[in-house]
């Protein structure tokens, strides 16, 4: 009864933030996230929107841990190499009457060199925003950080959201501590963590035990980075390990580790207890380990901005396959975000676009959906030309875009933006070079393809818009499953 | 409140999935009949009205809520329907939003679309927020491939419909046996995924709908009774001819006549404030009744589709009385969402069923031995089922997901429930509110005498009710004139969502004030947004008297036998025989 007490709270924070925010990247795309920490700094329940922020919130609490947070103070931090993703991921970290609430929501802007804040080509942490350490948030920290950024008003709004579910976490925790008694809900706190740890185990102890590789690439802007990993499923625990993975590299698809973590707890909810409720107990019998200073471990200052998003779509399939010598799994997706940002100093526009899922070894793969790490929503076109200086000109389905198979792979979408008034344009994409590969005999995927006014474009890209301005990406299909008969 | 008495007899008959429900009431005076549910609905509805003798009294109104749209809706029975949208936007219906089924099952797919890929079409022509951009160009209007049914769907539809009309009128004069719905006849508001599916849904539904609603009409003349009104999902009625015109209106009609006669049931026995709380056998039904009248949605979701019309903010849970009960693998009990249903149904009636909350409510001793049928439960049958579990265990599992239910319509809505009395029906619900109203810390369960009956006497008692939306999406400075009467949906300028307030006074203030009691903050400075004026043209329901009942009062531990239902009054509680229904406070 307390378990689901404290889900409905962590579910509660998540909704009064989606309501109450601005950025379009909150409320209308749900690129956000809830959650109960106990007072060990054990994730206990999460309102889970998107998987990208899994295994990446327990390290911002145990960076907050450290500064010594008194009840009813908040933290704040963006830093990802101390408990962030990537600097757009704002996180608060408050003390409440039993652990911590924490929130993390994607703000449209955190400065840097690139409206958006997603730039191609950064090279250093630095020239994708604004770097917040963890810290007590102050008035003045606050003021501080959105005068940093494009749109402080906006910025301050979601801001204000973000410090309104804390505030809520806090009134609910209380009460409940103050109805049932405090030792009974830290009881229940330890209970849900234990229950998802023995929930998993059994789940894992019954896969064959077993150990395999598989390697794959991301398309770097001057060649092919690659990603190797070992899968090792021993008893009741899996070790997952990138030795052998290409060093962090002078460009942006770095990944802290925190990311790739989440990428491999991903995998493993899919492979073991999919409708488990979130807590930090389902990732005890998950091991990862990656070299300090290569692509999936990546160490200050190095850029990161398309690592959470695109490198960890790549962690995923490469995890993927390595478990496809073991187990049965599905066969890869798009294995992209699809990030396209628009701004200039009045507006930044920013959306990811969905594609085709890998089929399953029993099912066809969804078309046009969001595959492993993301799933946020699309952003109606009635509220983009409300908003924004942009137009849509054609969202639809890319019929046979998806790999053959004795199941198909989803298709991809066709999405065309029009601008209607000069802005720079960043794209963070990938499977332009190297289709989603099928599994057990089915076809691969169609790679996606990104076109300025008719143009065809590298998978990275950065450059000025003029009004009248079309881009078109065509989003990858998912691989086939199986052979076609 | 006083209740008026009135001469006249009102009738209302419910159809449910497994039985049919009809009451009638006459001069403070109440028959209650059950009929099973026959597979043409229409006979069902009119034997059941011959079970109360109906044919035999001057009725002033015949009030009826169906199960034939959800029905159609959630087995995929519908017309052959066809969609069109702009050009390059034919595919919405199957883009959604572009999320995923289920995080974690990557291949779970979403509810099929209810119209096919090959059969939705895309016409040249265009409008933005301010207005044309392109001309509609009908020549580019493709054949409908044998469609009987077409859901047109323009974006900013809901601002300027021209297009829409245009349209909606060459494809009615083009194919005239074809039913044609546009979006902004039913649903003009912002956000095209929500309303293209709102507006399939309504198209898909209509030859079905229209069918089943004449086969009624017409029985009821043959039977010399009044032609029926339709409970629609708002709470209020429409006579059938005209409900028939928007099927989408009727997909919670059932529930939405509880929880009118859960107001009408709180308001009766003097609470002001009221919780609805039906729990049945597969499902729960809550809803929130702040001054007895039900909280509305302008949209929810019904079979995994967005449905944008007004309804009462009725929250379900796939929890019920059969429900069946289990350990998973990390040793968790679980209850539902699989339910023994009606057949086996539970295993204490000796039908080989799978283990319920009834059979561990039956162990616990809050059931009778023979249920008013005859039906005697099997108590050994009950035991050997549960196989050691506790059935103290099994109903705090099923009372933990009630209690998350009604905190979702309560606390994280804003209001303290001790504010408000507990109104319990459904065949399990009048056994477990009292242990709910403990947790919440509510005062008062009530529970009316005919349980298992109260949504056929919502619907006798419901409001003539025709809903309107006008959506702006401008700053509320710009508006000049606003009605009086009704709601606006507001939000600050930046933001997704709204919140809907009361027209009338100071709009902005009171915009405010919602904003700081909802999210903790408001902001004075920032502009506000005016989404959409709802406002609805109401014409009261029939003034309905109750009956009284002798007066009793029985002291938990107790079992109270009750139409279609058992109230357990646990130790620490008392129950008294109020009038028309049991109050239930703590001693």
């Amino acid at each position: 009864m307390l378990g689901a007490a404290l889900r409905s709270i962590a579910e509660e924070m998540g909704a009064v933030l989606i309501r109450s925010s601005f950025s379009a990247n909150i409320k209308e795309r749900r690129d956000c996230s809830t959650a109960l920490f106990d007072e060990h700094g054990r994730m206990i329940a999460q309102a889970e929107h998107i998987p990208v922020h899994l295994g990446a919130m327990p390290d911002a609490v145990a960076a907050v841990m450290r500064l010594g947070l008194e009840a009813g103070q908040v933290a704040i931090l963006n830093d990802p190499y101390t408990g962030g993703t990537h600097l757009p991921d704002v996180t608060l970290v408050s003390r409440t009457a039993l652990g911590f609430a924490v929130s993390r929501a994607h703000h449209a802007d955190v400065g840097g060199i690139e409206p958006a804040s997603l730039p191609a080509f950064s090279h250093t942490l630095e020239e994708e925003g604004v770097i917040l350490p963890p810290q007590l948030l102050t008035d003045e920290v606050l003021e501080r950080f959105v005068e940093a950024t494009r749109q402080p008003e906006e910025r301050r709004g979601d801001l204000r959201a973000q410090l309104s579910a804390h505030r809520l976490a806090d009134r609910r925790l209380e009460a409940l501590c103050e109805r049932r008694g405090r030792d009974l809900v830290a009881a229940a706190m330890d209970e849900l963590y234990a229950y998802s740890e023995r929930m998993v185990r059994a789940s894992i102890a019954a896969l064959p035990d077993g150990r395999s590789e598989a390697e794959d690439v991301v398309e770097a802007v001057d060649g092919d980075v690659p990603i190797r990993c070992t899968v090792e499923i021993a008893g009741d625990e899996i070790r997952i390990d990138f030795t052998g993975t290409a060093p962090q590299y002078d460009g942006n698809l770095n990944c802290p580790l925190a990311v790739t973590k989440s990428a491999c707890y991903f995998v493993v909810r899919c492979l073991t207890e999919p409708d488990l409720p979130a807590s930090g107990g389902a990732f005890a019998p998950v091991a990862v380990a990656a070299p300090a200073g290569c692509l999936v471990n990546a160490q200050a200052p190095a850029a990161v901005v398309a690592g959470n998003t695109e490198t960890s779509s790549r962690i995923v399939d490469v995890v993927f396959a390595a478990f496809a010598q073991l187990v049965p799994v599905p066969a890869a997706g798009q294995g992209t975000m699809n990030n396209l940002a628009f701004g200039n100093d009045r507006f930044t526009y920013y959306e990811t676009i969905g594609g085709g899922q890998g089929a399953c070894p029993d099912a066809g793969g969804p078309s046009g959906v969001h595959v492993a790490m993301s799933n946020t929503l699309a952003t109606p076109a009635e509220a983009i030309e409300l908003e924004y200086p942009l137009r849509v000109e054609r969202w639809e389905l890319r019929p046979g875009s998806g790999g053959a198979g004795k199941h198909r792979g989803g298709d991809g979408v066709v999405r065309e933006l029009r601008v209607l008034e000069d802005c720079r344009l960043s794209v963070l994409a990938e499977r332009r070079r190297h289709a989603p590969p099928g599994r057990g005999g089915g076809e691969g995927g169609a790679p996606g393809r990104t076109l300025v006014n008719g143009e065809e474009q590298p998978p990275k890209l950065t450059r000025q818009l003029q009004p009248g301005d079309i881009v078109r990406v065509e989003t990858p299909g998912g691989g086939g499953h199986g052979v076609e008969k | 409140m006083p209740v008026q008495s009135t001469d006249v007899a009102i009738l209302g008959v419910d159809v449910g999935g497994t039985f049919t429900d009809a009451v009638l009431v006459e001069e403070g005076r109440i028959r209650t009949a059950k009929v099973p549910t026959a597979r043409r609905q229409e006979e069902s509805v009119l034997a059941a009205a011959r079970a109360v003798a109906a044919d035999t009294v001057d009725l002033e109104r015949f009030a009826h809520g169906t199960t034939v749209a959800t029905n159609a809706l959630l087995e995929r029975r519908g017309a052959r329907t066809a969609y069109v949208g702009n050009a390059g936007f034919e595919h919405l219906l199957h883009l959604r939003r572009q999320t995923r089924a289920h995080l974690y099952r990557l291949c779970a797919e979403h509810p099929e679309p209810l119209v096919p890929l090959e059969r939705c079409f895309g016409v040249r022509g265009r409008l933005g927020p301010e207005g044309e951009l392109e001309p509609l160009e009908l020549d580019s209007l493709p054949d409908l491939d044998g469609a009987e049914a077409v859901a047109v769907c323009l974006l900013f539809a809901f601002r300027d419909p021209s297009h829409e009309r245009v349209l909606a009128a060459e494809l009615r004069r083009r194919h005239p046996g074809v039913h044609v719905v546009a979006s902004h006849e039913l649903a003009p508001e912002f956000r095209e995924y929500e309303r293209a599916s709102t507006t399939a849904a309504d198209a898909y539904l209509a030859p079905v709908t229209v069918g089943y609603l004449r086969a009624l009409v017409a029985a009821a003349a043959e039977a010399r009774l009044p032609e029926p009104v339709v409970m629609l999902s708002s709470g209020g009625v429409l006579p059938a001819g005209e409900a028939a015109e928007h099927p989408a209106r009727l997909l919670i009609s059932g529930p939405a006549g509880g929880v009118v006669g859960a107001g009408l049931v709180a308001r009766s026995a003097g609470f002001e404030h009221a919780i609805a709380f039906d729990m049945g056998g597969t499902s729960t039904d809550v809803c929130l009744l702040p001054d007895g009248r039900a909280e509305r949605v302008s949209e929810r979701e019904v079979g995994g589709l967005p449905i944008r019309v007004p309804s009462v903010d009725v929250h379900t849970v796939g929890a019920g009385g059969g429900s069946l009960v289990r350990r998973d693998a990390g040793g968790a009990l679980r209850v539902g969402p699989e339910s023994a249903g009606a057949d086996p149904g539970p295993a204490c009636y000796g039908r080989r069923g799978g283990p319920t909350v009834t059979d561990a409510n039956l162990l616990l001793g809050r059931l009778p031995r023979e249920l008013p049928g005859g039906l005697v439960l099997d108590g050994e049958a009950a035991a050997a089922a549960l196989a050691g579990i506790d059935p103290a265990a099994v109903v705090e599992v099923v009372n933990a997901e009630m209690l998350r239910a009604l905190r979702v319509v309560s606390v994280e809505r804003g209001h303290d429930p001790r504010d408000f009395a507990l109104v319990a029906y459904g065949g399990a619900g009048p056994l477990h509110a009292c242990a709910l109203a403990e947790e919440l810390g509510i005062e008062a369960v009530l529970v009316p005498a005919a349980a298992g009956v109260l949504s056929a006497l919502g619907l006798a008692a419901g409001d003539e009710r025709r809903d309107r939306v006008v959506s702006h999406v401008r700053p509320l400075r710009e508006m000049r004139e606003l009605p009086s009467d009704g709601e606006a949906d507001l939000r600050y300028r930046g933001q997704s969502f709204e919140l809907t307030v009361p027209l009338g006074g100071d709009l902005e203030a009171r915009f405010h004030r919602a904003h700081e009691e909802r999210y903790g903050y408001a902001d004075r400075e920032r502009e506000i947004e005016l989404v959409a004026v709802r406002t609805a043209e109401v014409v009261r329901g029939p003034a309905v008297e109750l009956p009284g009942g002798e007066g009793r009062r029985s002291s938990g531990p107790a079992l109270v036998e009750l139409e279609g239902s058992t109230l357990w009054i646990p130790p620490g509680w008392e129950g008294v025989r109020d009038g028309f229904s049991w109050v239930v406070t703590r001693e």
